[in-house]
């Protein structure tokens, strides 16, 4: 490899620190294929921590001496019109998230649901999806969801709980509501809205509150001064030429972003060297895939991004912008802002700056002021108010919890939520919630704050449930999929059981709602339309006007300054977490197990910090390190990431909750570190070095592409061509750099004997566009779903056995301290000379006629010889009946077309064999040819930027091979020239000539 | 002293050793048998809860076969009806009979009805009878004569190697889609003339040596 390397150039890659280090840990882990001891095979099961899976063992139940087993066959009495056994059914739904919904599509076998895909007819969906809603299916089918009403800890009734509360109604609707309280999270509903002015109206001194440990309360709070209401912003990513984030994670964590993800990468999806490309500035303190996205990345401390917006208020006040800057000034690189601010003016109009949910009030305010300033204002955001929404309120929470404190608070009832896990520490919610006599909690799960209520109800998932959404583009209904599993409520059920005197059922209220959205005209008609698409355009949501005047007098009287961390005086950033978001996927194996797309952590959270920080922490991966805030002192592990700002350290809410089988272990509850003032960025933080280590499952190191190549300037070497990119300058210098940047040979004269030809029908094959891959991961878990994946748990993966058929390679390039990132989906690359095949001593690894390479799971006998032959390390082994212990509700989750594997079998992706097979039948029974389109695979249809193109090679016109054809298509380690059939789009980026990247060299 | 042992048991060892080779060879053998294609469920022909006989609905009555299993066109499984579709006639006909009390108990009492599965293929294989359907394979190419079958049993191995003989060359088993059920259908004198003609007008290309054609 290094002979025909050696002439080539390129940037210089690598994967984690340990690998650019050559620590003898590292060479340790690539010197084997599988991590692993032999030893622990004596004793599996006690070491393995179980969730998960299915295994259909109950066909082997009564089998002991009979000639074969009897399978029952056991048809409906009345079977359902709509239901044939056997085909999969569809329904529309809307999954409520926060403020924010996403339209689904939810795939049902014989009324039991296995997949959520996004709603096609949904405006920010149309068909994607995000991580959160493919793991609400085993969010459905969670056995720890608890199943019963309770009073006290003891088993009650819905019926007890009425009666209880009729008492207490009587009482409160003689005295209007005094010292009622009823605490939700944030929503976005019409009947849910609907139902909360009916409580006020009823009970008038009531108070109602929202809040959410993770919201977007400081964005709408920032914009009220410029706006006078409520705000959202609605972002046009694909009508900006150059957008600037501030701390802003528009691409993964923050709010619509599958819609922001297909918005924006639509303008960098570059066909020929004539397109043109949008440019992306992120200034953050922490790592986010939106920064991995960047063309310029500025690493900066999270509390000094308000600063830094002012900063550029002035400079772009100084380079002719009618704006004026709040007085404060910072250490910025000032060639790197005076180019921005450049870049900004000459793209008036079609420029964008968003900041995240993390940074305070007044630098969204200042944020949407440099945005009107540019002309941006009802270009490329507006801003909207809703009438059906209630927004998080830290304020009136913080009242509330007071008050409940002083004993004014009688009785509570909280709508979902877990204020005494997610509420600041300072506030001390659970003593509060000790003063109040009685208290209801709806739900999933018996968690922190259902052991300390009165009484405890179980909640009905979305999937489970009547309701509905409003939000960006319309409103839509929630309708459930499957009757309640566990007999649970939601929050239209009890908030309007707690207004009416009669039983209610939520279909009836939403349905009442709907009478008053809808024209009164053909009601029946039009609401059966809605439950149907699930979505419709109802105008819900009004357009607010801009005020410069009174955000610019906002700017001008807030503070912006914020000192600077130092080593003494840390800064720390509370973030929502990747895997389980506030908290609500803290007990899902899917999303335990999904490696962070950064750290590529599974199962812990860490206290992340830049290796400049570690350094003079003396603290290196794994170590521990004690955090003290104000005298509360938490310990936690550190893993060192590179591009951190210095002096930051960024730990994940949403860990250490011991609420089921597979949250029970799993990180630390950080939320301890959270105060009512600092809830989201923290300063003064100081850190010390503790004594031991801390055992992390980091899937980084394993299934590398590079193994026999142990030196590190081999990898070095080869890792360039690998994963390819170029700038858009470059590029229309040199169109075929991609190609240029590895050998490739003519298959036919490498090859010894004659090769199979693959020249007739269906010719499966899959592209890939590098630019457009922001690193979401939302095709590593609908993979996980589609195919019956298993979660292992934490010591298997920590033995490099991590099960996921699309491994998400993470790239780092450049400067230790500020790298530049690139992901690189890798599955199974379905190559036509495939070398695992070769090697299979039972043939149960072969190749098909549409060219794919097949594995027969009854076949392999588990020699693994062929993961060992495989160059993209894609085959993954099951090294144990990883689905035997799965409990059978969780059973239901998987998807009955596709066969769970056993113990001793070798998997791998199938390009989502059972859907080629479904669509090909599908088309035969209609008398019709497959048409492009016809055959989705998993993970593109999930993926929110449409990175992925599957389809015929064969067919010139299919979308698959429009985008083979660009000139920077490239098969990953093509000099092998084992013909894979997924091919990769080399990356671009878009640098600021006026800015010199550092210590870079593009070829 | 006397020998404690007679001379004969010299050769004890040896046929101690002959007879635990035998018994391996048997044991072998019997697996081996019971693994390979002879060994198959042709004939297993359970009691069913209910007596019904196809050969009174769907001979002697000429019941069509889609009248019961009706997603055999457009669904992998052809179905087994609910016990409405019983009801459907035996609300009329028959209604005070002992054989259908489980059918009136079960539609009385929603209660399901549990059929002893006869076709029984392993987990792994993904079969699809509309697939089979669309392309003109009749329902008694692998379920024989069911119209002939008081008690319905298996009429065909339903092994692999059984499959892939229609797979490899399906032009002996194809018919018209108009007698897709008929039960005693006959290839006519140019059935090699016909099936040529339909393989190419439906582009029929069972999956040979694609393994996932069938196991996914």
């Amino acid at each position: 490899m290094s002979t025909t390397n050696n002439h080539l150039q390129g940037k210089a890659y690598w994967r984690s620190l340990e690998q650019l280090a050559e620590t003898d840990e590292f060479k340790d882990l690539v010197k084997q294929e599988f991590p692993a001891d032999a030893a622990e095979l004596t004793n599996p099961v006690s070491r393995r921590k179980f969730l998960t899976l299915m295994g259909a063992s109950m066909a082997l139940a009564g089998l002991t001496s009979c000639r074969r087993p009897v399978e029952k066959i056991i048809p409906y009495v009345i079977k359902p019109e709509e239901i044939t056994p056997g085909k999969p059914q569809y329904y529309a739904t809307n999954m409520p998230f926060g403020t924010e919904s996403c339209g689904l599509l939810v795939e049902s076998h014989e009324g039991r649901p296995t997949k959520i895909e996004g709603n096609r007819l949904h405006p920010a969906t149309q068909g994607s999806s995000n991580v959160y809603m493919q793991a609400e299916m085993l969010n459905l089918y969670d056995p720890d969801r608890s199943q019963v009403v309770l009073r006290k800890g003891r088993n009650a009734s819905w019926q007890a709980y009425r009666a209880a509360w009729k008492k207490q109604a009587k009482r409160f609707t003689e005295s209007g509501g005094e010292g009622l309280a009823v605490l939700t999270e944030s929503f976005s509903s019409p009947s849910l809205m609907r139902l909360a002015q009916a409580f006020r109206t009823k009970f008038p001194q009531a108070r109602l509150v929202a809040y959410d440990s993770v919201s977007d309360a400081t964005i709408y709070a920032g914009l009220q001064a410029a706006t006078g209401a409520l705000a959202r912003p609605d972002y046009a990513f694909d009508k900006a030429r150059v957008v600037l984030s501030l701390d802003a994670d528009f691409l993964q964590m923050d709010s619509n972003d599958i819609q922001y993800s297909r918005d924006f990468t639509s303008q960098r999806k570059v066909h020929t060297e004539q397109d043109e490309m949008n440019r992306l500035y992120v200034v953050e303190g922490v790592f986010s895939v939106t920064g991995g996205m960047a063309d310029h990345r500025l690493r900066i401390q999270s509390g000094q991004i308000g600063m830094f917006a002012a900063a550029l208020a002035a400079e772009l006040g100084a380079q002719g912008l009618e704006i004026q800057a709040p007085a404060v000034s910072a250490e910025i690189d000032t060639g790197w802002l005076k180019a921005l601010a450049a870049d900004l003016l000459a793209n008036r109009g079609a420029s964008l700056v968003v900041g995240g949910r993390r940074q305070r009030a007044e630098v969204h305010t200042l944020i949407a002021l440099i945005n009107d300033a540019l002309g941006n204002t009802g270009k490329t955001v507006s801003y909207s108010s809703n009438p059906d929404r209630m927004v998080s309120n830290l304020t009136a929470f913080t009242e509330l919890t007071r008050d409940m404190q002083a004993g004014r608070i009688t009785a509570l009832v909280l709508l979902g939520g877990n204020p005494v896990y997610q509420a600041p520490a300072d506030l001390d919610f659970a003593a509060a919630l000790e003063q109040v006599p009685y208290s209801v909690h709806l739900s999933s799960h018996v968690d922190e704050t259902s052991t300390k209520t009165t009484w405890h109800i179980p909640r009905a998932h979305f999937l489970e449930s009547w309701g509905d959404v409003s939000g960006y583009g319309g409103a839509g209904i929630i309708q459930p999929l499957i009757a309640p599993l566990f007999d649970g409520k939601n929050c239209v059920d009890v908030l309007s059981d707690l207004i009416s005197d009669e039983a209610t059922w939520a279909y009836a209220v939403v349905r009442e709602t709907w009478k008053s959205l809808l024209p009164a005209a053909h009601f029946e008609k039009n609401w059966r339309q809605v439950v149907h698409d699930g979505f419709t355009s109802l105008p819900r949501e009004t357009q607010l006007s801009f005020d410069h005047q009174q955000a610019q007098a906002a700017v001008l009287a807030a503070n912006y300054y914020v000192p600077a961390a130092t080593p003494e005086s840390m800064e720390l950033v509370l973030s929502a977490s990747f895997a389980t978001y506030d908290g609500r996927y803290a007990n899902n194996g899917w999303m335990q197990e999904l490696p962070h797309p950064i750290t590529k952590l599974t199962w812990d959270n860490v206290a992340l910090m830049s290796p400049a920080t570690a350094q003079q922490l003396q603290v290196k991966n794994e170590s521990v390190i004690k955090i003290n805030r104000a005298g509360t002192e938490l310990i936690v592990p550190v893993w060192v990431l590179p591009g951190l700002a210095d002096n930051t350290l960024n730990l994940e809410l949403g860990y250490g909750r011991n609420i089921g089988r597979v949250a029970t272990g799993a990180g630390i509850h950080v939320g301890g570190l959270r105060t009512l003032k600092q809830m989201d960025i923290a300063s003064g933080v100081t850190v010390v070095k503790a004594a031991g280590s801390y055992k992390l499952a980091c899937v980084q190191d394993y299934h590398g592409l590079d193994e026999e190549q142990l030196a590190a300037h081999a990898i070095e070497e080869r890792l360039p061509s690998i994963v390819r990119e170029s700038t858009l300058e470059n590029y229309r210098k040199d169109p075929e750099f991609a190609m240029a940047l590895a050998e490739t040979t003519d298959p036919q004269s490498m090859s010894m004997w004659k090769e199979q030809q693959y020249t007739t029908g269906n010719q499966w094959g899959m592209a890939i566009d590098l630019s457009a891959c922001t690193g979401c991961s939302a095709c590593t878990i609908a993979c996980q779903s589609e195919n019956n994946i298993p979660v292992i748990g934490k010591d298997e993966v920590s033995r490099g056995r991590d099960m996921s058929w699309i491994r998400l390679d993470r790239y780092f390039s450049g400067e230790v301290d500020d790298p530049e990132m690139i992901f690189q989906p890798v599955a199974c690359q379905q190559c036509e000379m495939a070398p695992c095949e070769n090697v299979c001593p039972v043939a149960a690894t072969t190749h098909s006629s549409e060219g794919l390479n097949e594995m027969a799971y009854n076949r392999c006998i588990g020699t693994r010889y062929c993961a060992n032959n495989c160059p993209y390390k894609v085959r993954r082994f099951n090294f144990f009946n990883f689905s035997k212990d799965m409990p059978e509700i969780v059973q239901m989750a998987m998807n009955p077309d596709v066969t769970i594997r056993f113990r001793g079998v070798m998997e791998k992706c199938t390009y989502c064999i059972q859907r080629i097979n479904v669509a090909k039948i599908g088309a035969k029974n209609e008398g019709r040819d497959l048409a492009d389109g016809d055959v989705v695979v998993a993970c593109q249809q999930a993926c929110p930027t449409n990175a992925i193109a599957f389809g015929n090679i064969l067919d010139p016109e299919s979308e698959v091979s429009r985008i083979k054809s660009r000139n920077r298509d490239y098969a990953l380690l093509g000099e092998l020239n084992l013909q894979p059939r997924t091919t990769y789009t080399a990356r671009l980026r878009n640098p600021n000539p006026a800015i010199a990247a550092p210590g870079e060299h593009y070829v | 002293m006397a020998q404690i042992f007679p001379k004969w048991t010299n050769k004890a060892p040896l046929y101690v050793l002959l007879g635990a080779i035998l018994t391996l060879v048997i044991i072998v053998g019997l697996v081996w048998y019971y693994a390979s294609p002879w060994y198959t469920d042709v004939g297993y022909r359970p009691v069913q809860p209910v007596p019904y006989s196809h050969k009174l609905h769907a001979g002697d009555l000429g019941l069509d076969c889609r009248f019961c299993h009706t997603g055999v066109e457009t669904s992998p499984v052809a179905g087994i009806p609910p016990t409405q579709t019983c009801m459907n006639c035996h609300n009329m006909i028959k209604t005070d009979s002992d054989k259908l009390a489980p059918i009136r108990d079960s539609y009385k009492n929603e209660t399901h009805l549990r059929w002893i599965r006869v076709h029984k293929l392993p987990d792994y294989v993904y079969f699809d009878h509309s697939a089979h359907i669309t392309a003109g394979v009749g329902c008694a190419t692998c379920h024989g004569n069911i119209a002939s079958m008081e008690v319905v049993a298996q009429n065909q191995p339903l092994s692999m190697g059984w499959c892939l003989t229609c797979h490899r060359d399906p032009s002996n088993f194809l018919r018209p889609p108009s007698e897709i059920t008929n039960m005693t259908w006959t290839a006519p004198a140019d059935q090699a003339e016909f099936a040529a003609n339909q393989i190419e007008r439906l582009k029929i290309k069972p999956p040979v040596t694609d393994c996932t054609g069938c196991h996914r």
